[in-house]
């Protein structure tokens, strides 16, 4: 008798437990799931905003994507999303590392400092972004007042193809030092003293510490670093769409703008889906990798 | 000793001048919003204003509905901050202490969700949300960003370290289960929760790519949208303007600049959490 109690009363735990995870999986549906299957569904048809019908058409989008006209466009696009990714994900390392180093010691100052080398990342992204649009502009902006000092000519920053996406990836490097250097700074209070003393005693100078000892036991962080780096700076729309709205000449036609043009400028549902859906295998693709990488190359052991 | 204090002092001096070079556009927001469109223009900048005048600032709260887009960031960002920690609290739960069968598998699909970002998505649940008539509304900001993946995750990791007997001693005491996840659990792991929601609040402040998907009115525009678009109406006057540009700039970004400094510490300590996995 008890017996049955006791099952009863567990199967209504269980029920209870799973229907606290409801709410949120009702959502992960109809905003997540839902959509992602919806996007295939949409590439599969002639559909744009023009029209209210759309047909089934097959693989018709992903011939346009692959062999047809839209080819080039989604490859250089694919390439400056790489190239944006490669350059923002180097800079957050490089930055975060050395002010690690710089920022690392206990002091009061040094505490204020540190919170107001991590504040660009927390204000307002559209405040950020158009003081850069300031800072950069041709004719008044007071980066190119610095050059002029150091006698050096005007750089126009974001309207020649040959700045353009260094100009953003810059921006994005100078919003995301300060959280890299924060992330490393846990982790080399992390790092046990016994190795850097070790060390030391082995008459290893501060390079070779750093070098030998301290970037090892770092990669960790510097992988967890580099894959939050890419999934997010692979998304990158905000910077693009205020600061250079994909140009000039569209050096810095970034894959989700692309994307965002073909869908609500050239009204083409249709294509945009494809691409869309393509980008997300890629997306995938890249975590999948970097993970598989890691698991085996990185050692945990700190 | 001595050359250990020259050597600290060479640092402390080494820092302050990178963390002015890093503040520096900051800075340079805040005086260009203080000068007037003529000193904007000179040849050679000021780096202080000449004056401080708060003329940009009358300009562009009269001529813009500055309010109305803050107002409505507000509502927008505390209906996300709402939903997204009710139902990550009790998500959380459900995956950290509570039992029921299939549990890992539908916690790979909770995990899967950040596979899958909005800005893959966007057109179909464009298609959604303008079915509802929900374009240029609240309810359409709010429903598509009120789950997050990553807030789930968080506090699941921290309700894990709870021990159990304190959830049973709840239950002795005749607490109901619902009531023990708000008054034992929550409490328990307030400094994970307070992080959630304050990186909720400005994520939710924050956003810019789905307003700008479904706003085209100002009824719903939030500011972060609000100050882009206020720069697009000068066109090509905008060095002209830019004293406005970055008036504008500095009120949307105050909330967020307050409470980052307010809670930097729970900020600060979300992120050694999250980068010690």
């Amino acid at each position: 008798m008890s017996v049955g109690i006791g099952k009863r009363l567990k199967a209504r735990r269980s029920a209870f437990d799973f229907l606290c995870t409801v709410p949120a999986l009702i959502l992960f549906a109809i905003f997540t799931y839902y959509p992602i299957a919806e996007l295939f569904r949409i590439s599969l048809t002639d559909w744009n905003l023009s029209r209210a019908t759309q047909n089934y058409v097959g693989l018709k989008n992903y011939e346009w994507l692959f062999a047809g006209r839209g080819w080039s466009q989604f490859i250089s696009s694919l390439q400056i999303t790489g190239l944006y990714t490669l350059g923002e994900v180097a800079l957050t390392l490089i930055f975060g590392l050395t002010l690690a180093h710089v920022f690392d010691r206990m002091t009061r100052w040094f505490n204020f400092m540190r919170v107001a080398v991590i504040m660009p990342r927390y204000i307002l992204v559209s405040s950020t972004s158009l003081v850069f649009m300031w800072l950069y502009n041709d004719m008044y902006g007071v980066f190119n007042y610095f050059l002029s000092l150091l006698g050096l000519s005007p750089v126009r920053w974001l309207t020649s193809r040959d700045t353009a996406l260094l100009s953003l990836i810059l921006f994005s490097g100078w919003r995301m030092g300060g959280y890299a250097m924060l992330i490393y700074l846990s982790a080399i209070k992390g790092i046990s003293e016994q190795y850097l003393e070790a060390a030391e005693v082995d008459g290893a100078n501060g390079w070779q510490k750093l070098i030998r000892i301290k970037l090892p036991l770092l990669a960790p962080t510097t992988l967890f670093l580099t894959v939050t780096t890419i999934v997010s700076s692979m998304k990158v729309f905000q910077q693009v769409d205020i600061l250079t709205q994909g140009g000039p000449y569209k050096t810095t036609m970034v894959m989700v703008y692309q994307i965002y043009k073909l869908a609500f400028e050239d009204h083409r549902l249709d294509r945009a889906s494809a691409e869309g859906f393509i980008f997300f295998l890629i997306l995938l693709l890249f975590t999948a990798v970097t993970m598989r990488w890691s698991n085996r190359n990185v050692s945990y052991d700190a | 000793m001595s050359k250990k204090r020259f050597r600290t002092a060479l640092k402390t001096l080494l820092a302050t001048l990178i963390m002015l070079i890093v503040i520096f556009p900051l800075y340079w927001m805040v005086i260009t919003s203080f000068k007037t469109t003529d000193e904007v223009l000179l040849n050679t900048p000021t780096f202080l204003p000449m004056t401080f005048n708060t003329n940009a600032y009358h300009d562009v709260l009269t001529h813009y509905p500055v309010f109305r887009y803050l107002w409505n960031s507000l509502v927008v960002t505390a209906g996300i901050v709402f939903i997204q920690t009710a139902t990550s609290i009790l998500a959380a739960y459900g995956f950290s202490k509570g039992s029921f069968p299939g549990k890992n598998l539908v916690f790979v699909l909770v995990l899967g969700a950040m596979m899958i970002p909005i800005q893959v998505t966007f057109i179909p649940i464009y298609v959604l949300i303008s079915r509802q008539g929900w374009l240029n509304s609240y309810i359409g900001l709010i429903l598509p960003e009120a789950a997050s993946a990553y807030s789930i995750f968080m506090l699941r990791q921290s309700f894990l370290a709870v021990d159990n007997s304190y959830l049973e001693a709840a239950e002795v005491d005749g607490l109901g289960r619902f009531r023990s996840i708000f008054q034992v659990l929550v409490p328990m792991c307030r400094p994970t929760v307070v992080t959630m929601v304050i990186l909720a609040f400005i994520n939710g402040w924050n956003a810019y790519f789905w307003p700008k998907m479904i706003i085209t009115t100002d009824k719903a525009r939030t500011i972060a949208l609000g100050i882009a678009d206020i720069r697009m109406s000068f066109l090509s006057m905008e060095a002209l303007n830019m004293n406005q540009i970055m008036a504008a700039s500095c009120i949307a970004a105050l909330p967020i600049l307050l409470l980052f400094l307010l809670f930097q510490r729970y900020i600060l300590s979300g992120f050694s959490k999250a980068a010690m996995k």
